[in-house]
C-alpha cells in the first residue's frame, strides 16, 4: 500500500445473532437500521459525517424478496439521502468484498469515511428451502440442484479429501466444535450461547447429532442466522481527527494492515483436481492468507495474535489451521491436540465462537470478523478478549473455498 | 465494584476446581435443568432425589430438555437416604434445588452439613427465601461457603442469573462462583442483596401481578394487550403468568407481600395477589400446567378467563376498545424506529393508553426506587430484567422514551418520581442510563 493510503477501522456494531427478526415481526429495514444506528452511537459519529456506504449481502432477493440493498442504507437516516451507495455479493464472502471495495475507495482518495454493512436475514424460510438457497453459492445446476443440504455435503468432501491425503480423525473436528461453542458462551451476541454442547455431544453418533453431509454432523455446522454488522472505515486524515476527538492516539486506532483476495474455480471437484500435486488442499485460500500477511509486513502466523476464521463447518476450520501455517500441511490435528486454538492458547482461533458458535448471517460474516478483530486489538472484546492482542487476522470464504478474503487488522 | 477483565476472571476460575457437583431435588424443574447445565462444564454430576427412581426421572428429563443423551455419560443418580452422605463428601459444589419450603431446605442442609468437606461450596437455587436465614446457626465453614445461585427457568435457555451472598459468605467464594458461572456456564451474573424475591422476581412479578389486578378491572385480554410486546417484552404478562404457573406466581408475590410493608415498599398493594386468583388456584387453576389459567386452549381456539365468574369466553367474542395506537407503535417498531414508537405510546390519547402507561411508569419507578435495596445500582436490575425476563430493562425504557418523557409518565400515573430520573430530566445528565454498548436494545421492542 502506498504511504498515506492506510485504511482505519473506527469500530462498529453487531446485532445479537441469537435474534429471530421474523419472530420479532420486523422488516429487513429494521435489521439494517439497528446495525447502522448502533455503530453511529458506539463510535460517536454523526450521520452527516458518512460519505459513502457499501452493503454486503448474499441473497436478500431469495430470503426477503428484496433487492437494491444499497438504497436501503439511505432509509436509515435523513442525512444519508443522496449518498453514493452500492451492494456487493460473493456468497459468504460478501461482507469482505464490501470491505475491500470501501477500502479501495479510501486508498484511491475518493472518500474519507465509509460505512460498510454486512447483512443477511435467513430465518424467513424453513431449513430445507434455506439449504437450497445456499446452494446457489455453488454451481447450482451441477452441485446443488435436487440435493438436500448441498453445502454440508461439499464440506464433508473437504474432510474426505484431507482424510485421503493425510488422514483425518473426527475427534479433532469434535474438539473444534467444542471450542467454538465454549467461546460463544462468552460472547453476548453469539447465537449459540445457550445451546447445549460439549465434546461428548459433538462426538455423539446418534440421531441427536445426525450426519447431514457425509462425515459432517449437525455439531460440525455453522448456523442459520439473522444478523447485520456495520463497521466504519476511514482514511488516515479522518482517523487522525477522530482519534483526537476521542482523546486517543492514532496508533490506538486499528488499521487494515493487509488484505488478501483470491477466487478459485467454482466447483469443488475442480478445485481439488487443481491442487492434486499441491501440499495445500485449497492453495488459493493459502495465497489469500499469506498475501494478507505479506501486505501487513508480517512474516508468518507467529506475528498474528489471534484469528477469526470461516468455520462454516469444522472441516473448513481444520483446513484453515494448516493454511494459516499454524502447522505443516495435513497436521492441523497437532494444533487441536496441543490446545493452541483456545482463547488462552498459542494462537486462538475464533474467540468470538466463529460461525459455528457466534452464527453465520452469510453476508454479515466478513464484517463481523473484522469488527471482532478490531475489538480484540483494542482490548474491547470483553469476556472473549485475547490478552494483549495487537494483530488479528480474518479469513472469510464464499462457496466451497471459492472466493477467499483475509484481513490483518492491528494496532501499532 | 469494577468488572474484572477476561484474564482476571480466568485467573479467579483457576483458583479452585469444580469437578464433582451434587444436585439435590434433581427431579424438579429447576433441579434437573440446573444439573443439565452443570454437565456441560464438569465431569461428574450426581442427581439426588427422595428416591433413586425420582432421580432417574430427573436425569431423563434433563436429557430431554437439552436434547443430548450425553448428559447421562457425566451423570450419576441416587437417593438422599442411600447416597447423599457419600456424594456430598466428594462434591466440590453442592446445589440445593428442593421445593421452596424453608423447613424442608433446613432439613436437607442438616444432612449436607454432616457430610460435606469444609471447603465445598453450597449453593441454593431459591428464588426468594432469605439466604441468611437459610444458613443461620450453621458452622463457620458452611456459612462461609454458602450462597444463593438463582437460575431462571429454564436454565438452559435463560442466561440471567442472580448471585446472592449471605453476611458471612467468603468474598473469594462469591468471586469464584461468579467467574465459574460466567465462563463455564455462560451465565449473565447479577449480584443482588438478600431481600425478598431478590431483584428480578421482585420487579418482574410486581408488573405481572399489577396486570393481573388490571385484568379484574378491564378484562384479561385487554390487560394483556395493553402491556403487550410493543411496550418492551417478548411475552405478554398474563401469558407469562400462565407459563410460570399460578402457584409459583402466588409463592413469589406472597413472599414479597409478607416480608415488606407499605412503609418499605411504595407499591406494596400491587404485590397483593388478587382474590380471584387465590380462589381459582384453590380450584386447581394453575396456568398451562393445569390446562387453564388466564387463557385456555379449545382445539385451535383460545379462550379467555373472566376473572369475576371464572368462566371462559372465546377470544373472538371479546370486543376490544379502539387500540389503533398499538398498531401505530408496532408499525414503527417493525421498521426499527423504537424511539418514535415509544413517542406515539407516550402521546396516545384515551383511558386505556393511560392505563398502559401507568403500568410501564410503575415498572420504571419501582425499579429505580429499589436501587440500593435489591442491587447496588440500576445496572443489576437492568441486566436481570433483560436477560432473566426478556423484558426491556428500565434504563433502556428511559433511554428510549427520554428522561423528561419518563418523568411525565410517572407523574401522570400519580407515582413518586425517583430522584435519579428527576435529576436526569432537569440536568440532561446522564444522557443514557444503559451503558452496555454491545447489547442490542432493539430486541426488547417486539413489533406486536
Amino acid at each position: 500500500m502506498a504511504a498515506g493510503s492506510e485504511v482505519y477501522v473506527l469500530g462498529g456494531y453487531q446485532t445479537d445473532f441469537a435474534r429471530n427478526w421474523t419472530k420479532e415481526n420486523k422488516h429487513f429495514s429494521a435489521l439494517m437500521r439497528e446495525s447502522v444506528e448502533g455503530a453511529l452511537q458506539v463510535c460517536e459519529i454523526a450521520p452527516e459525517e458518512i460519505e459513502s456506504a457499501h452493503v454486503g449481502n448474499f441473497a436478500a432477493e431469495l430470503y426477503c424478496m428484496q433487492g437494491h440493498l444499497g438504497a436501503f442504507f439511505t432509509e436509515v437516516n435523513p442525512a444519508f439521502s443522496g449518498l453514493p451507495t452500492s451492494r456487493h455479493e460473493a456468497a459468504c464472502a460478501s461482507g469482505s468484498i464490501a470491505l475491500l471495495a470501501a477500502s479501495a475507495e479510501i486508498e484511491a482518495g475518493r472518500y474519507d469515511l465509509q460505512a460498510v454493512v454486512g447483512i443477511e436475514q435467513m430465518k424467513t424460510v424453513d431449513s430445507g428451502t434455506g439449504g437450497t438457497y445456499l446452494g446457489t453459492a455453488a454451481w447450482f445446476e451441477e452441485e446443488a440442484e435436487g440435493i438436500d443440504a448441498p453445502f454440508p455435503k461439499l464440506f464433508g468432501k473437504l474432510g474426505d479429501e484431507y482424510d485421503k491425503r493425510y488422514g483425518l480423525n473426527d475427534e479433532h473436528l469434535a474438539e473444534i466444535s467444542k471450542i467454538n461453542y465454549a467461546n460463544a458462551k462468552l460472547n453476548p451476541n453469539a447465537q449459540t450461547r445457550t445451546w447445549y454442547m460439549n465434546k461428548d455431544h459433538a462426538m455423539c453418533r446418534t440421531d441427536d447429532n445426525p450426519a447431514i453431509g457425509g462425515r459432517v454432523r449437525i455439531s460440525d455446522c455453522s448456523q442459520v442466522t439473522d444478523g447485520a454488522v456495520t463497521v466504519f472505515l476511514a482514511s488516515r486524515e479522518y482517523a487522525e481527527k477522530y482519534a483526537k476527538g476521542m482523546g486517543k492516539k492514532l496508533s490506538e486506532i486499528p488499521r487494515i494492515k493487509g488484505w488478501g483476495h483470491n477466487t478459485a474455480r467454482l466447483k469443488f471437484a475442480d478445485k481439488v483436481a487443481e491442487s492434486a500435486n499441491d501440499e495445500y488442499v485449497l492453495p488459493h485460500v493459502r495465497s489469500t492468507v499469506t498475501n494478507a500477511m505479506k501486505r501487513a509486513g508480517i512474516e508468518n502466523v507467529d506475528g498474528i495474535d489471534g484469528i477469526e476464521t470461516h468455520d462454516c463447518f469444522t472441516t473448513s476450520e481444520y483446513m484453515a489451521i494448516d493454511h494459516f501455517g499454524i502447522t505443516k500441511p495435513g497436521e492441523s490435528w497437532k494444533a487441536v491436540e496441543a490446545g493452541w486454538l483456545e482463547i488462552d492458547g498459542k494462537i486462538p482461533i475464533n474467540p468470538s465462537g466463529g460461525l459455528i458458535g457466534a452464527g453465520h448471517p452469510v453476508g454479515a460474516t466478513g464484517t463481523r470478523q473484522v469488527l471482532d478483530a478490531a475489538l480484540q486489538v483494542t482490548g474491547e472484546a470483553g469476556a472473549y478478549q485475547v490478552e494483549g492482542a495487537k494483530n488479528f487476522q480474518t479469513l472469510n470464504i464464499g462457496g466451497s473455498g471459492t472466493t477467499s478474503c483475509s484481513f490483518v487488522v492491528g494496532v501499532d | 465494584m469494577s468488572t474484572p477483565s477476561a484474564a482476571e476472571m480466568r485467573q479467579i476460575l483457576a483458583s479452585r476446581k469444580i469437578e464433582r457437583v451434587v444436585v439435590l431435588g434433581a427431579n424438579g424443574t429447576m433441579g434437573y435443568g440446573s444439573a443439565a447445565l452443570f454437565t456441560q462444564a464438569v465431569p461428574e454430576v450426581t442427581f439426588l432425589a427422595r428416591t433413586k427412581a425420582k432421580a432417574e426421572a430427573g436425569l431423563a428429563a434433563a436429557i430431554k430438555q437439552v436434547r443430548s443423551p450425553t448428559v447421562a455419560t457425566r451423570s450419576k443418580t441416587g437417593s438422599y437416604d442411600d447416597d447423599l452422605a457419600s456424594a456430598c463428601a466428594k462434591a466440590d459444589l453442592i446445589f440445593e434445588a428442593l421445593t421452596e419450603d424453608f423447613d424442608l431446605k433446613k432439613d436437607i442442609f442438616d444432612k449436607i452439613e454432616a457430610a460435606r468437606r469444609d471447603d465445598s461450596i453450597v449453593a441454593t437455587v431459591t428464588s426468594g427465601l432469605s439466604i441468611n436465614s437459610l444458613c443461620e446457626g450453621r458452622s463457620d465453614s458452611f456459612r462461609k461457603n454458602f450462597l444463593g445461585l438463582h437460575f431462571f427457568n429454564p436454565p438452559n435457555v435463560i442466561v440471567g442469573t442472580e448471585l446472592i451472598a449471605g453476611n458471612d459468605t467468603d468474598p473469594a467464594v462469591v468471586d469464584f462462583v461468579d467467574a465459574f458461572s460466567q465462563i463455564r456456564l455462560g451465565r449473565e451474573m447479577v449480584r443482588t442483596y438478600d431481600t425478598p424475591a431478590f431483584a428480578g422476581n421482585r420487579v418482574g412479578f410486581k408488573v405481572m401481578n399489577e396486570c393481573a389486578q388490571l385484568a379484574e378491572e378491564v378484562g384479561v385480554l385487554l390487560a394483556d394487550k395493553l402491556v403487550g410486546p410493543y411496550t418492551g417484552r417478548a411475552m405478554t404478562p398474563l401469558t407469562t403468568v400462565d407459563l410460570v404457573g399460578w402457584d409459583i406466581h402466588r409463592a413469589i408475590v406472597d413472599n414479597v407481600y409478607a416480608n415488606t410493608s407499605a412503609s418499605t415498599d411504595e407499591a406494596y398493594e400491587t404485590n397483593k395477589l388478587p382474590d380471584y386468583m387465590a380462589k381459582l388456584i384453590d380450584k386447581g387453576v394453575l396456568g398451562n400446567k393445569s390446562g387453564s389459567g388466564f387463557f385456555k386452549k379449545d382445539g385451535k381456539k383460545r379462550l379467555v378467563l373472566d376473572p369475576a365468574s371464572g368462566n371462559y369466553t372465546p377470544e373472538e367474542d371479546i370486543k376490544l376498545p379502539d387500540l389503533r395506537y398499538i398498531d401505530q407503535v408496532a408499525a414503527l417498531h417493525r421498521d426499527g424506529r423504537y424511539e418514535e414508537g415509544m413517542q406515539v405510546f407516550l402521546n396516545a390519547e384515551g383511558e386505556y393508553a393511560k392505563k398502559a402507561r401507568g403500568v410501564i411508569a410503575g415498572y420504571i419507578a419501582y425499579a429505580f426506587q429499589r436501587v440500593g435495596e435489591v442491587t447496588e445500582t440500576i445496572d443489576g436490575i437492568d441486566r436481570i430484567m433483560g436477560m432473566g425476563f426478556n423484558a426491556a430493562p428500565p434504563s433502556v425504557l428511559v433511554d428510549t422514551i427520554g428522561a423528561q418523557g419518563t418523568v411525565d409518565m410517572i407523574a401522570e400515573a400519580g407515582l413518586a418520581i425517583p430522584s435519579a430520573l428527576a435529576d436526569a430530566a432537569k440536568t440532561g445528565e446522564p444522557k443514557r442510563f444503559f451503558h452496555h454498548r454491545r447489547i442490542n436494545v432493539g430486541k426488547f421492542f417486539v413489533a406486536e
